[in-house]
């Protein structure tokens, strides 16, 4: 079968909309462009739209407008070729717990048309991967829920897809489970040759997994780019200051520095982008001195993706 | 199709795994018949000697469609749990017609319908129930209807599971349509000694169908029992099958509504 892959182009959007029964507009306007063999996150808060635009690619639900091909495949009209060649695992935790993880995989498996004896031989390594071995008979009640959502990642790996999407891989986890499911999503994108899409609203799972970020936010992709490019158009640092008096007159006076990049100010917390802020810190001091305003706490950081997100929408991207 | 059987597979698997379910299923029907039955026979008996086993004939077809009935409509509840679940979205997303997924629904309902059926027909024959001997046609003519019915009734169970968001709707709707349907026919009494209004609800109810075409497959119910007339035996074929035909038709035009 000759895969329809455009210039390696494996999820392609232009103008995807969705509102649902014309009251809530969801999605409003995504173009997405994403390159075999990546890893992209859609980083947002909740609400932004992250999960709606999955469920599309996914063909779960169909857009109201614009359009959207999955390795070529129009999700609307072609949509049985769009779910043959993706894995997915949701949000909410849909493995049927009455079920063992073997019976899980299994029945995952005869849906998608897997013979008997190819269901056994990948689903053996499947276990092996992640770990499962042991638990693979028990009822996935049982499971904890780091294993639960390794199950699931197998499971959306049973068929072989080209790619993979994830929606809120780690939610819900402790961090011991963040950082190794971490891990297998890495693993996964060097040893399959895989694409990954996967959502979040965990910055440093962005930071830590992410070939590229599209921020999102209304429905909207806000800015893109790679982790890095992102990060240093904000300053190499990041000059964190709260205090009383005169912040206007302070602001004001920062902002015209030449070393400065930018400035925000969020309930009393005002980020300075700088390109060093150990360097710097001196002339913000003093500058502050001559603003009548009083410094209660200074602080220097490294900027993150949460300030990406707050310099584009000018609100917090609140990790729950 | 094989996405349908798959599906099934796995209701049945679940069946037998989860042990409250199961035994539900096969105790429940046990119930009815042996408190009901009893009840009846004595009454009858008292009024009129013998009439107690002849009764028994007569009303465990009604049994039968009663439990039919019910485990039908329980099907939709599982489609409900599996939507609300999220289990829904698994069976979306993969390359299988959205139609396999509302007959592997149905199959398995059907299918619980068929057991709860057998039980009652086996406790209803131990109690007295007379039946046609071992004739296969008469047999596997009631089998039919009573898989017609169940579809019928699943596809109706299917189609309001389809629009409804939570159980406990569900289960208030299920609640106020089976006991009705059951006293609006001729399942418990025979048609023409009920008043004109409930005869006329009860010509247009099927359930009145699959009693009488089974009081003329399986079971021995002489028409002088059923009070001079019972409902022609073709008539029962065709309007189980409408039924059946309906419901369907109902459940995938409301499913496919509710995907989008």
């Amino acid at each position: 079968m000759i895969e329809k892959i455009h210039n390696n182009i494996v999820v392609e959007t232009k103008r995807l909309v969705k509102n649902y029964e014309g009251r809530v507009l969801a999605v409003d306007g995504i173009d997405l462009s994403i390159q075999e063999n990546t890893i992209y996150a859609l980083l947002g808060p909740n609400g932004a739209g992250k999960t709606t635009t999955v469920s599309m690619l996914t063909t779960l639900i169909e857009p109201t407008s614009g359009t959207a091909k999955v390795m070529g495949f129009d999700v609307v009209c072609q949509a049985n070729e769009v779910r043959h060649r993706i894995g997915v695992t949701f949000q909410e935790m849909v493995i049927d717990d009455d079920l063992t993880g073997r019976q899980v995989l299994d029945y995952h498996g005869r849906l998608y048309g897997l013979g008997t004896h190819e269901r056994e031989k990948i689903i053996k390594e499947l276990l092996v991967l992640a770990e499962l071995e042991e638990a693979a008979d028990r009822r996935v009640k049982t499971y904890s829920g780091g294993m639960k959502r390794r199950l699931e990642l197998i499971r959306g790996l049973m068929t072989q897809p080209k790619i993979l999407f994830l929606d809120e891989p780690t939610s819900g986890l402790d961090p011991q489970n963040r950082t190794t499911i971490w891990r297998y999503i890495r693993n996964l994108k060097e040893n399959n040759q895989l694409t990954l899409l996967l959502t979040t609203h965990y910055m440093d799972e962005a930071e830590a997994l992410a070939d590229v970020v599209g921020i999102i936010d209304h429905g909207r992709i806000v800015v893109e780019g790679t982790p890095r490019e992102l990060v240093s158009g904000m300053g190499a640092d990041t000059i964190q200051i709260t205090g009383s008096g005169d912040v206007d007159s302070f602001i004001n006076k920062l902002k015209s520095l030449p070393l400065v990049q930018s400035v925000t100010n969020t309930d009393g917390l005002i980020k300075i982008g700088i390109d060093s802020g150990n360097k710097r810190l001196a002339e913000v001091v003093s500058l502050a001195a001559r603003s009548d305003f009083l410094i209660e706490e200074i602080s220097v950081t490294k900027p993150s993706l949460g300030d990406v997100f707050l310099k584009y929408t000018g609100r917090q991207l609140r990790d729950k | 199709m094989s996405a349908a059987f798959t599906l099934w597979h796995k209701h049945m698997t679940k069946l037998i795994a989860h042990k409250e379910e199961g035994f539900g299923v096969l105790f429940q029907p046990i119930l009815w018949v042996v408190l009901f039955g009893t009840g009846m026979k004595s009454v009858m008996g008292t009024a009129m000697p013998g009439a107690g086993d002849i009764y028994i004939t007569f009303m465990v077809p009604g049994i039968i469609a009663l439990a039919a009935m019910t485990g039908a409509i329980q099907g939709g509840l599982i489609l409900l749990e599996e939507r609300i679940r999220g289990i829904m979205k698994e069976y979306l997303v993969a390359p299988i017609s959205r139609v396999s997924i509302l007959m592997g629904n149905a199959m398995s309902t059907v299918t619980k319908s068929l057991l709860q059926s057998s039980i009652i027909l086996v406790v209803g024959v131990l109690m007295g129930a007379q039946i046609v001997g071992l004739d296969p046609v008469g047999w596997l003519g009631g089998l039919l209807l009573i898989i017609l019915y169940g579809l019928g009734f699943a596809g109706i169970g299917l189609a309001i599971a389809s629009r409804t968001s939570s159980t406990g709707g569900y289960h208030m709707l299920i609640f106020m349509l089976t006991l009705p349907l059951l006293f609006l026919s001729n399942a418990l009494y025979p048609l023409k000694s009920l008043p004109t209004w409930m005869q006329i609800g009860s010509r247009i109810n099927p359930v009145s169908y699959v009693v009488d075409g089974l009081r003329q497959t399986i079971f021995d119910t002489g028409s002088k029992l059923a009070g001079g007339e019972l409902l022609p035996l073709w008539l029962c074929f065709l309007v189980v099958s409408v039924f059946a035909v309906l419901g369907i038709m109902l459940a995938y035009g409301a499913f496919r509504k509710s995907v989008k």
